[in-house]
C-alpha cells in the first residue's frame, strides 16, 4: 500500500473562460513578466501552485494529456517563420518550468506525464512512490483553439495542485491510499472504468472523498480532514 | 527504497542517487546508422550519420545537419514513417505480456507524432490526426504490438528517456512489477527542425560536440531504443540514476552551473573502484558542451569523456536510451567510439576525439540535459 498526506490543495477550474480573462484574473499573482508572457496553462497552474511553493519540494509530477495545445496551435501557424518563444514554450513540461523559472527555483525531481487512459493512476502512482519527503502532484488542461475541433485540445480548462507529505502534521487536510487491485480483494475484471483528468479535478473542486478503482490495476482511497 | 545522500530539500542542488539498481536485461536501438551494433560500428569507423539538408523538408529552406533514417523524409506520411522502424526495433524485445499489472511499459518521447499534427496544418488530411497527440500515436504503438493498458507516457523534452527508466526501476524496487519495458522514439520532422532552426543553433554549421571554437551548432537526428529491466541479479546493470532541474532559463545555464555536477558527482561517488568513462550529452552548443566538460573533468579526471551526437545528431526525447544502447555495445566490447565530428582544441583534456580501445573499463556515466536546464545522468556498469 503507497500513502501520503495531503498537505495543500489548490484549484481552478476556469471552464471556458477565454485566454485574456483568464490572464487579467491571474495577471495580479504573478510577477510582471510573468503575467505578459506565460502560456494559459503555465497561468492556470502557476495559479494552484502558489500555496504549495511556499515551501520546498523535492519532486513535482506535473499530469497533462494536452500540455501546450494553444501555444502549440500558434507554434504551427507561424510557419514558415517558426517562433523561437513560441517553440520552447510549447513543449510539454512547459506550464510548469515557466513557474519555476519565474520564481528560480530549483527542484531534483520533474516528471511530466502526456497522457494516456489512466493518467490520473499513472500520476498518482508516480508521486507516491517518489523518494521526496514532500512531493507536488498537479496537472491540467488548458482549453485549446482549433485544435478542440479535432479533439487533440480539451475543451475545458481546470488546473489542480496537492502537497503531498510522508507523515501526517499540523497542516494535514487529506490522506491518498493507492492499493493494487488484487491486494485490496478485487480481480481485474472488476475495474470498471478508468478515472479521468477531469474527475479527478471535479472531486478536488468539490472536496469529496472517494472509494473505487481509478485504473485497471490501482483503486484509489482518498479521504478528507 | 533509500537515498545514498539523503534528501535536504532546503538546498536543492544536493541531488540523491535513486538507488534502485536494475538488471538492463535486454535493449536496442535504431538510428540512422542501423541498429545499436551497426551504430556502434559505424561510430567506431568516424562515420557522421548527418547531411545537410532543407530545414523545412519539401518546403525548403536552409541546408541544416539532419540524419534520418534510410527511406525516411522530414515530411511525415501517413501511417507515419516511423511506426514501420519502431515495429522493427521491437521485434528485438523479449516477449513479455507487456503493458499487464506487472508488466509496465513506459514510453517516452519530446515529439510523439507531431509530425503528423504538422502535415495536417499545413496540406490537409484528417487521417494524419490519428497520430497527432502523445495519447494517440502511443495508442497506436501499444495496438500494433499488442500491448494491454498500464502504460505510462512521459514527455520532458530531452531527458524523457531517463525518466521513463527511472520510473520503470522505482516500479520493480517497489516490487509493483517483475519486468518493465520503456521504449523511446523521436522522428524529426520539420516542426521539430524548424523549431531548433528559429533558436539559431539549428544552422549550416556542423556540431562539434565540447569542441573550443566560436559557433553553436547541433545536428539533430531520428532515434528509438527499448530497454527491458529487472530486477539485479547479474549480468549489466543500471547501478543508480540522478536528476536534477535547474530553473533558471529555458535555454540557458546560471553563471556557475551546479546542475551539470549534481548528476554526475554522486554517480562518480557510487562509482568507486571502478574503470570509468563518459558518454556525455554533447550537442554542440558552446555553453553547454563548456560546462559539462568541465564538471566531468573535476569529478573524475582520470575518465575519457566521449560524445556522439557529431554524428547522429541529437535524438532529442530518444538520445538517453539510444545512447545507452550504443554505450552497452562499447563495454561489452571493450571499444568505445570518440567524438565523431570535433576537433582540438576540447575544452577540457579529458575529451577523446578518437576511439578508445581498452577491456579494462568496467563502468561508464551516461549523462543527458534538456530544455529549462534538465539534467539526467545514470550508471551502467557489471554487477
Amino acid at each position: 500500500m503507497l500513502e501520503r498526506y495531503v498537505s495543500c490543495l489548490g484549484t481552478d477550474d476556469a471552464g471556458v473562460e477565454d485566454p485574456a480573462s483568464i490572464r487579467a484574473r491571474l495577471r495580479g499573482v504573478f510577477t510582471a513578466p510573468f503575467g505578459r508572457r506565460s502560456t494559459i496553462l503555465g497561468l492556470l497552474i502557476g495559479g494552484v501552485l502558489r500555496k504549495a511553493l511556499e515551501r520546498d519540494c523535492g519532486a513535482i509530477v506535473y499530469a497533462s494529456a494536452f500540455g501546450e495545445s494553444r501555444t502549440l496551435a500558434d507554434f504551427l501557424d507561424s510557419f514558415p517563420h517558426p517562433s523561437p518563444t513560441l517553440f520552447q514554450t510549447s513543449v510539454h513540461p512547459s506550464a510548469v518550468q515557466q513557474v519555476m523559472i519565474d520564481r528560480q527555483r530549483p527542484v531534483t525531481e520533474y516528471f511530466p506525464l502526456a497522457g494516456g487512459r489512466c493518467l490520473v493512476a499513472r500520476a498518482l502512482l508516480t508521486a507516491l512512490l517518489s523518494p521526496a519527503d514532500r512531493v507536488l502532484l498537479c496537472g491540467g488542461e488548458e482549453r485549446g483553439s482549433w485544435m478542440c475541433d479535432h479533439r487533440m485540445a480539451s475543451d475545458r480548462g481546470f488546473a489542480f495542485a496537492l502537497a503531498l507529505e510522508r507523515n501526517r502534521n499540523a497542516s494535514t487536510q487529506g490522506r491518498l491510499r493507492l492499493e493494487p487491485i488484487a491486494d485490496a480483494g478485487g480481480s481485474l475484471s472488476a475495474a470498471p472504468w478508468m478515472m479521468s483528468s477531469s474527475e479527478w479535478f471535479d472531486l478536488l473542486q468539490a472536496g469529496r472523498g472517494y472509494s473505487g478503482p481509478i485504473s485497471a490495476e490501482w483503486r484509489l482511497e482518498l479521504e478528507w480532514s | 527504497m533509500t537515498s545514498l545522500l539523503g534528501w535536504n530539500e532546503s538546498t536543492p542542488t544536493l541531488t540523491p542517487i535513486d538507488s534502485c539498481s536494475v538488471q538492463l536485461a535486454a535493449c536496442g536501438c535504431v538510428s540512422a546508422l542501423g541498429d545499436a551494433a551497426e551504430t556502434h560500428a559505424a561510430l567506431l569507423r568516424g562515420e557522421r550519420a548527418l547531411a545537410l539538408q532543407p530545414v523545412c523538408g519539401s518546403a525548403g529552406g536552409d541546408p541544416v545537419p539532419l540524419s534520418l533514417l534510410a527511406g525516411r523524409n522530414l515530411d511525415e506520411t501517413c501511417p507515419p514513417s516511423w511506426l514501420a522502424p519502431v515495429k522493427k526495433l521491437m521485434r528485438g524485445c523479449p516477449d513479455a505480456p507487456w503493458g499487464g499489472v506487472r508488466h509496465p511499459v513506459f514510453v517516452t518521447s519530446s515529439n510523439f507524432g507531431v509530425g503528423n499534427l504538422f502535415a495536417f496544418r499545413r496540406f490537409g488530411g484528417l487521417s494524419h490526426l490519428e497520430y497527432g497527440t502523445p495519447e494517440t500515436s502511443v495508442s497506436v504503438i501499444a495496438r500494433e504490438l499488442g500491448w494491454r493498458g498500464n502504460i505510462t507516457i512521459l514527455s520532458h523534452a530531452c531527458v524523457s528517456a531517463n525518466l521513463g527508466l527511472m520510473l520503470a526501476a522505482r516500479q520493480l524496487a517497489s516490487d509493483i512489477a517483475d519486468e518493465a519495458l520503456v521504449l523511446t522514439f523521436d522522428f524529426l520532422s520539420p516542426f521539430v527542425a524548424g523549431g531548433f532552426y528559429a533558436l539559431k543553433i539549428l544552422n549550416s554549421e556542423w556540431p562539434a560536440p565540447y569542441q573550443a571554437r566560436d559557433v553553436s551548432a547541433i545536428g539533430l537526428g531520428d532515434g528509438a531504443a527499448f530497454a527491458v529491466l529487472r530486477k539485479p541479479s547479474s549480468g549489466w546493470i543500471i547501478a543508480g540514476q540522478t536528476l536534477h532541474n535547474e530553473m533558471h532559463h529555458f535555454t540557458a545555464f546560471p553563471a556557475g552551473s551546479g546542475g551539470f555536477a549534481a548528476c554526475i558527482d554522486p554517480l562518480v561517488r557510487l562509482a568507486s573502484g571502478r574503470r570509468l568513462w563518459i558518454k556525455g550529452h554533447g550537442t554542440g552548443t558552446l555553453e553547454s558542451g563548456r560546462l559539462e566538460a568541465e564538471a566531468f573533468r573535476r569529478a573524475c579526471p582520470a575518465s575519457p569523456l566521449v560524445g556522439w551526437k557529431g554524428s547522429l545528431g541529437h535524438t532529442l526525447g530518444s538520445n538517453g536510451l539510444v545512447e545507452l544502447a550504443v554505450a552497452l555495445e562499447s563495454l561489452r566490447s571493450g571499444r568505445i567510439p570518440g567524438t565523431v565530428g570535433s576537433a582540438a582544441p576540447t575544452f577540457s583534456e579529458n575529451v577523446s576525439l578518437g576511439p578508445i580501445v581498452d577491456s579494462s573499463f568496467d563502468g561508464v556515466v551516461c549523462a543527458s540535459n534538456a530544455f529549462g536546464g534538465a539534467h539526467a545522468a545514470l550508471l551502467l556498469c557489471h554487477a
